[in-house]
């Protein structure tokens, strides 16, 4: 009888605790009507597990757990606002992270030909945690998937500029994320807008560390010829596909490619409107002017024909 | 990231959470701190967790980790402090408190939970007390669900066995 007793502990503890199987149930009643040791041990069980249910009620602990929650809420409060979420995607310009704060987008990266982000290198530049993102990302990837086709002009998000490594270098991207879809301006136009005009070195070096390149458009920058002179990481293809989306002629140049100024309207710094690059009151390459590569772009940044050159009226003869 | 969801989960699940490891551990401050741990990594993964997951099992699971890494933590810090004095060691995560024995049933009951050795002890507190199922438990403690609900039949076993000649098992004889 003891070694049945020992084959069937198990059933009868699952029993006891009603967790047994129907099969298991009636061998475990069988074997009580034959066992009074294993009927008593049963007993025992059944005590033990109505003793245990009434543990979920204890401790009474409200109080402990009220205050652990708010402490919980002021931490949390502090992690929130240093998280960054972030997702990969699959885009024609290669795998591309885009991550944000409860601020706003923070982090546009390419990837190149990986498809990880390097979070260590992000946790040195700003106080930050870098975790996964999830579904309210997927927004974000559509409407660059967009972008990239042409189907849109702009990326109207909300951004968070910590990423940037100085005060500066924010400044130099606030200025930039206004250069309009379709132009391009140079970095030393850029400079002269800034109130800095020398300060052309550091301005593309802002732009070689923005955290943000598409949303803040620092490809529509380029050298003081037109030659598109470098985008992240030294290679200018990005930067010509870019370029190509938004209707900006380019032209072969050797190493390199240029904005086809001659072919582009000028709009002059402070102007409220634009003109043929032949238009006699204008400079044809105004240092901090904006190039356009078609009427309805500058139109679309909110600027009128010129009265004296009637870019309306006259075809632009490259 | 929508806020409001984890704000739910929180409001729903903290309370829950908290008891689990007050439980576990048997200190309010070991409560306070793994509960605080568990909702902050929660928050963390909580974007990339998807849509449909059961975030409560989730929840514990991650209250379980925890708990396992501290008693981990705990016992190598021991060890540590045993290599260099005669302190005797104590059981794995055992409550010194717990080492005086309430009178009543229930807090011999809750002694006996709190000197179970880790797994089962968070595998009977999983499931008898907060009514998970075996798979998800089995899941908290990366181990099947067949080993699971074998740590909560040994418990029940040590309970037994703890409880021999305790007056609360003397008084229900069947004959």
């Amino acid at each position: 009888m003891a070694s049945r007793c020992a084959e069937i502990e198990i059933d009868l503890v699952a029993s006891a605790m009603s967790e047994a199987t129907p099969a298991a149930s009636r061998r475990v009643e069988a074997h009580l009507e034959r066992c009074g040791s294993c009927r008593d041990e049963f007993a025992r069980y059944r005590v033990i597990d109505r003793e245990v249910a009434t543990m979920r009620s204890e401790p009474a602990i409200e109080d402990e757990i009220a205050r652990a929650r708010e402490a919980l809420r002021a931490r949390l409060a502090d992690v929130r606002s240093r998280i960054l979420r972030y997702r990969v995607f699959a885009t024609p310009f290669g795998h591309v992270a885009i991550g944000h704060s409860e601020q706003g987008v923070a982090l546009v990266e390419y990837l190149g030909r990986g498809s990880r982000l390097d979070v260590q290198r992000l946790r040195r530049v700003a106080d930050v945690e870098v975790v996964e993102g999830g579904r309210e990302l997927l927004a974000f990837q559509q409407e660059l998937g967009e972008y990239f086709e042409g189907r849109r002009d702009r990326l109207p998000w909300p951004l968070d500029l910590r990423l940037a490594r100085s005060d500066f270098h924010r400044r130099v991207l606030e200025t930039a994320a206004r250069i309009p879809y379709g132009g391009v301006i140079s970095y030393k136009g850029l400079a002269q807008q800034l109130g800095r005009p020398s300060a052309v070195r550091a301005v593309a070096q802002a732009l070689r560390w923005n955290p943000l390149p598409i949303v803040i458009p620092c490809h529509r920058v380029v050298g003081a010829s037109g030659a598109l002179v470098g985008y992240a990481g030294g290679a200018t293809t990005r930067k010509r596909r870019l370029l190509s989306i938004e209707g900006v002629p380019l032209a072969r140049i050797p190493h390199d490619y240029r904005v086809r100024r001659e072919a582009m309207y000028v709009r002059a710094p402070g102007d409220a409107e634009y003109c043929l690059p032949t238009c006699p009151s204008v400079d044809p390459f105004p240092q901090g002017g904006v190039l356009f590569g078609s009427k309805a772009r500058a139109e679309a940044a909110g600027y009128a024909p010129c009265t004296t050159c009637r870019p309306d009226l006259h075809p632009l003869v490259a | 990231m929508d806020d409001s969801g984890f704000e739910t989960l929180m409001t729903a699940h903290h309370g829950e959470i908290y008891r689990y490891l007050a439980r576990a551990t048997g200190r309010a401050s070991d409560a306070d701190d793994l509960s605080q741990e568990t909702f902050i990594r929660a928050y963390r993964a909580y974007g990339a967790l998807p849509p449909d997951a059961n975030t409560r099992a989730w929840l514990f699971t991650i209250a379980t980790n925890l708990s396992r890494n501290h008693f981990r933590a705990q016992k190598r810090r021991r060890l540590a402090y045993a290599a260099v004095s005669v302190t005797a060691g104590e059981s794995d995560g055992a409550d010194p408190e717990g080492e005086v024995l309430g009178r009543e049933a229930g807090q011999f009951l809750q002694a006996t939970v709190r000197r179970l050795p880790l797994k089962q002890r968070l595998a009977f507190l999983q499931r008898k007390i907060h009514g998970l199922e075996y798979d998800e438990i089995g899941r908290s403690l990366e181990c099947s669900a067949e080993s699971a609900r074998a740590h909560v039949f040994q418990a029940m076993r040590k309970i037994r066995q703890a409880l021999n000649g305790h007056a609360l098992l003397e008084t229900e004889r069947t004959g």
